[in-house]
């Protein structure tokens, strides 16, 4: 019995180490641990044995039987990691290979850049208006202290629909629309189309966008506009950005300024894009004009405010170094360059 | 407007100033100086030289050999020219000099002999014959014989001029002059201004003037006349022509010379006429319809009642302040003249000016405005100048005819209302100082400034005026950085319309999708391109009246043909494959001609373009969009005529149609070179984009689970899938959801004129998990259903 039992045992370690599959390993275990495995049937037969030889027999059969199922427990532990180890070699894939992938589109740089400037103004409790974009004269020019006979009319080229109905030449067509609505204190900016009869080459186009800011509330001051002009410089070109004020003139405001950044090219120190100045012109603003305020109902005597209005094309045109050709040519190489 | 520094130096001293360091400072107070022209640009080392000796090149007939004086040394030049001569003053490029077109003279041998420079012509100088006569010969440039020989070409020849080419602002009416400049430069350095010379000597008039009546006081305010006699019809002396050129004028004779020399020295524009020409008066009227005049221009104009003119008793003679009669104008023969000096309303002569497409260095001043006292300035200077060159004699008679001078205007304010505009404190001796200094007179009282604004400032109103005259003189970089420290806070932020919008562009670049920018005006052509109809609603388009071409004449009521352009852009670059969008607006009129403002209609246009998309891959994004903004709708067979016929849905909703999609018309495709294979949809936004989106109430999950199922039926192809799957949600009830077509067949296997439809769906149970009888019982409530309504065959389940 003993014998058989080594014998038995012996023969199955090696079975066990000769298995090359968990499946092959399982049919041993079954032939030798199953049901109807030998070493099962050696349990079976020790009903055969004379009484006193049972407990030693069995006691040899359930040794061998531990040893048999630890050495089955190795070797499943040993093929699994094999298995798996080779599953996942022969499942290894090229991954430098690109399908044709779902491309995400992207908003036009303009857009882009309004939404940029927008947010900015939103943050410090601006409200965002939209104006028609075909004006009544009385909007475009009269309202905005600038009447028929006004030399500053033929600055801008307008386009005109009839005696008294135009194409916008300024958003600043949203201040009175806006003042008409709303009484101080009032914070908006509005940004939108505006047409001039001007043809297009790489700085001008017949539409181009605007951006208008209103400031109204009592003792408002130029020192206001500077500041908030500063701060929209540092945090929409950088924080080394300055601005610069040069007189001008707009029938709407008074004092009008030129406002200037610091050029975001050179730092200053004069290159092509500013043109060797260190400066590049940004935008108009100014005082609102004592007759705008009363033409909205507003009095000049209790409140003051500032206004200015910002190109969008011109500040794209700065910070992608776009030109105003290639932003209403629509050629989709330009588009995907703005994700 | 072109300032020589010659002519300001005339009134302040600032020749002594670099150009540029005036220049910066005019720029510091508002006068942007838009270039500084120097008259000698490009020329370097170019002297008077003068040829002793021509000899023949021994090795070249074309070339001759000469000995040139250039003043320090005697040179040879060797030179191609044949229009010179022994003893001839020429210029001469020396060695390393440089020219106006970038080119640089070395000494060089030329067929072996050496050449130690050039000789210019007067085209290489680049200057004219109103530089010099001669300049625009072809060959040599000859100089006079009384050059100093070996003096630089640009001093011999004034070419060592700077001009500052200033842009004044539309308010500066007085500073359109070169007094008016010089003002402002001796404020701005401190300097006195020196005044006009205005002294003339009278003689007692030998004729009498005309009868002058100006029956029109709101479009001619003044209107003054003064006679010159005996006058004496030669060419102005050289400082006068001298400074036109500089300015940019070609000297004519010393009577319209004069005329144009005080319209850019003082800013006064004045009209000398032939006397002879007048039939006895003078009338400042507004003209008949349809008159007629040749102006100097020697067009005939034709004029209407809302224009002035200057006539006499039988015809007129000048249109008022925009340019004189051909008839009337000084001849070479006149001897005596007529002398105008007016003011005319700005709005009208704008207007006439406009009207006649006719513009004058006079009509530009009057449209921005001459003041009262200009119109005096103007004249005496004029009149100081016939003297002055002896032009003729001046009458002492004077005509005039005007309305009540304006009165001074005195603006009362104090230092701290200007310093409170400008959030900083300016002092009132500094307020005061400045303001003097540009000619305002101010009295103190107490904390009260009382400022007289002098006549020529008539864009000086109030205080806020006064308070930009301080700070551009003060300057702007005393402006300080505060921020709102006074206002009151408010709440900003975008509309619901703007974040709509802003979340639908979001949805379509998710989708793949590119925002494009097109212009909205359109060439009206568009609608022909695009096939729609004669009497469509969408060729009710708005025309600009002054369109820059008529690639831009109306305003568009669709966006799909400028889409289609832009995608014309690119397919034409072999951009084949394109995915756009466009957000804008299309402009609907209430009426034609329109009378009121029209609608803006916030519309959506979405393009795909190539081989890899499909109806349906437009269908999907257009969908996912409704879905976004709750719209409920329902799509349909469409027509559009740009679409094509049998691939055009239509979204139709309770309030109507919201727009179209599918594929392009194959005619359209062709009318705008695009590929055929493009998808297009434009869709109104106006009925869904200010709404609000309600906060959604949640709807607790399923507590059991959904059984699927699948049906595959055979049906007559006329039947689409979307009223098929319309009737299994019918009959499914509400336990029935997620119905989607996952197989549609049509070939072997099933007959000519059918399709097999196969649809996934689910059902879900509602308080308990459904037995098979159950789900059984919905499944045949379905077949039934479709067998009935669309006599379909089941084919799967």
């Amino acid at each position: 019995m003993k014998q058989q039992i080594e014998k038995l045992t012996a023969s199955c370690i090696r079975q066990i180490k000769a298995a090359s599959t968990r499946k092959v390993l399982t049919d041993i275990k079954v032939g030798v641990l199953g049901k109807s495995g030998e070493l099962t049937a050696l349990l079976r037969n020790l009903k055969d044995l004379p009484c006193e030889q049972r407990p030693e027999a069995g006691k040899l059969v359930n040794e061998a039987r531990e040893k048999l199922e630890a050495a089955f427990a190795e070797k499943f532990e040993v093929l699994h990691k094999e298995e798996v180890a080779a599953k996942l070699a022969s499942e290894r894939i090229d991954i430098t290979i690109d399908r044709p992938y779902h491309d995400v589109g992207c908003l036009h740089p303009l857009n882009k850049v309004k939404n940029e400037i927008v947010d900015f103004f939103v943050s410090l409790g601006f409200i965002v208006t939209d104006s028609p974009e075909i004006e009544t004269d009385y909007y475009n020019f009269e309202a905005l202290n600038t009447p028929a006979d006004h030399p500053a009319r033929d600055v801008q080229d307008t386009f005109y629909i009839n005696d008294h109905i135009l194409l916008r030449s300024q958003t600043s067509t949203g201040q009175i629309r806006t003042m008409e609505k709303v009484k101080p204190p009032i914070k908006m900016i509005s940004p939108g189309r505006v047409y001039r009869a001007d043809d297009l080459d790489a700085t001008h186009s017949p539409m181009f966008h605007q951006i208008e800011g209103l400031v109204v509330d009592k003792h408002i001051t130029m020192c206001d506009l500077k500041g908030i002009l500063d701060m929209f410089a540092k945090h929409f070109f950088d924080e080394k950005c300055k601005t610069r004020f040069r007189p001008s003139y707009f029938p709407f405001t008074e004092p009008s300024v030129e406002v200037d950044v610091s050029c975001n090219h050179c730092h200053g120190s004069g290159c092509r894009v500013c043109k060797g100045t260190g400066w590049i012109e940004i935008l108009g603003a100014g005082m609102v004009n004592r007759n705008v305020l009363t033409n909205c109902g507003i009095n000049p005597d209790e409140y003051t405010g500032f206004a200015f209005g910002m190109g969008l094309e011109r500040i794209t045109n700065i910070i992608y170094k776009t030109d105003m050709r290639a932003i209403f040519e629509n050629d989709i190489r330009f588009l995907k360059q703005f994700k | 407007m072109k300032v020589p520094i010659l002519w300001l130096n005339d009134y302040v001293q600032v020749d002594d100033v670099p150009v540029k360091e005036l220049s910066d400072k005019l720029v510091g107070v508002g006068f942007e100086v838009e270039e500084i022209i120097y008259t000698g640009e490009g020329i370097e080392n170019v002297v008077v030289g003068k040829i002793l000796d021509i000899k023949k090149h021994p090795d070249a007939n074309k070339l001759q050999i000469c000995m040139v004086d250039v003043g320090k040394e005697i040179t040879t030049i060797v030179t191609g020219a044949d229009n010179i001569s022994v003893g001839d003053f020429i210029p001469v490029a020396l060695d390393g000099a440089k020219l106006p077109d970038g080119k640089e003279i070395h000494s060089a041998p030329l067929r072996g002999v050496m050449s130690y420079g050039m000789m210019c012509s007067g085209s290489e100088l680049k200057i004219d014959d109103s530089v010099i006569e001669g300049a625009e010969v072809n060959g040599i440039l000859i100089l006079p014989d009384t050059f100093d020989i070996g003096t630089d070409i640009k001093d011999a020849l004034g070419l060592n001029q700077y001009i500052l080419d200033i842009a004044v602002t539309a308010n500066r009416a007085d500073c359109q002059s070169i007094y008016g400049i010089a003002r402002e430069v001796g404020a701005v350095l401190g300097r006195k201004v020196k005044s006009p010379a205005l002294k003339y000597k009278t003689e007692p008039a030998s004729i009498s003037l005309p009868d002058l009546a100006v029956e029109n006081f709101d479009l001619c305010p003044r209107y003054t006349a003064r006679l010159i006699t005996d006058v004496n019809i030669a060419q102005s002396p050289k400082w006068i022509c001298d400074r036109l050129k500089l300015a940019g004028l070609h000297p004519i004779n010393n009577v319209v010379d004069i005329t144009n020399f005080v319209l850019l020295e003082i800013g006064q524009p004045l009209h000398a006429f032939d006397l002879r020409q007048i039939d006895r008066g003078i009338r400042v009227r507004t003209a008949f319809e349809n008159e007629k005049i040749v102006a100097l221009d020697e067009k005939e104009y034709t004029l209407n009642p809302s224009m002035l003119v200057i006539a006499d008793n039988s015809k007129p003679l000048a249109i008022a302040g925009v340019m004189g009669g051909q008839y009337s104008g000084i001849a070479s023969d006149t001897t005596t003249v007529l002398l105008e000096a007016a003011k005319f309303a700005r709005g009208s002569i704008r207007a006439t000016s406009r009207a006649l497409g006719l513009r004058s260095d006079s009509s530009a001043r009057y449209e921005r405005g001459v003041d009262w006292s200009s119109v005096d300035v103007g004249r005496e200077r004029a009149l100081a100048l016939f003297c002055q060159l002896k032009v003729g004699k001046i009458a002492d008679a004077a005509a005039q005819c005007e309305t009540k001078a304006p009165t001074v205007k005195v603006i009362t304010t104090s230092a701290k209302q200007i310093s409170d505009l400008l959030g900083i404190e300016i002092k009132a001796a500094a307020i005061v100082k400045i303001l003097k200094a540009l000619g305002f007179t101010v009295t103190q009282n107490e904390k009260k400034l009382s400022v007289e604004v002098p006549l020529f400032r008539e864009d000086v109103e109030n205080y806020t005026d006064l308070t930009e005259e301080v700070i551009r003189y003060y300057g702007y970089d005393n402006i300080q950085s505060t921020f709102l420290e006074s206002a009151k806070p408010t709440v900003g932020g975008l509309t619901q319309r703007q974040k709509n919008i802003d979340s639908l562009k979001t949805l379509l670049c998710a989708y793949g999708l590119y925002e494009a920018a097109t212009y909205s005006f359109i060439n009206e052509k568009q609608y022909d391109l695009l096939k729609i109809e004669k009497d469509s609603d969408l060729r009710k388009t708005i025309g600009i009246r002054n369109p820059l071409s008529v690639e831009y004449a109306v305003m568009r009521t669709q966006l799909i043909g400028s889409m289609l352009k832009a995608v014309n852009n690119n397919t034409s670059r072999k951009n084949n494959d394109l995915k756009l969008f466009e957000v804008s607006k299309t402009f609907i009129p209430g009426e034609l001609p329109i009378e009121n403002l029209p609608r803006e209609d916030e519309t959506l246009c979405i393009c795909l373009v190539g081989e890899n998309h499909d109806f349906y891959e437009l269908k999907e994004i257009v969908l996912q969009l409704l879905a976004k903004f709750d719209v409920k709708y329902k799509i349909c067979y469409g027509n559009r005529p740009y679409l094509h016929s049998g691939i055009c849905a239509e979204i139709m909703t309770e309030i109507g149609s919201l727009g179209y999609f599918g594929k392009l018309h194959p005619e359209v495709a062709e009318n705008f070179s695009v590929p055929e294979n493009t998808y297009v949809c434009e869709i109104t936004l106006e009925s869904f984009i200010d709404a609000k989106k309600r906060d959604k109430q949640y709807i607790p999950l399923p507590k059991f689970p959904a059984v699927n199922r699948d049906l595959a039926f055979i049906v007559e192809d006329k039947y689409p899938v979307g009223e098929l799957i319309a009737e299994i949600q019918t009959a499914g009830g509400e336990r029935c959801s997620d119905i989607s077509l996952f197989d549609i067949y049509k070939g072997s296997q099933i007959s000519e004129g059918y399709k097999s439809v196969a649809f996934s769906f689910k059902i879900q149970p509602e308080n308990k998990t459904l037995t098979d009888d159950e789900i059984q019982a919905i499944v045949n409530r379905i077949i039934e259903a479709m067998q009935n309504k669309f006599s379909a065959k089941l084919r799967l389940q």
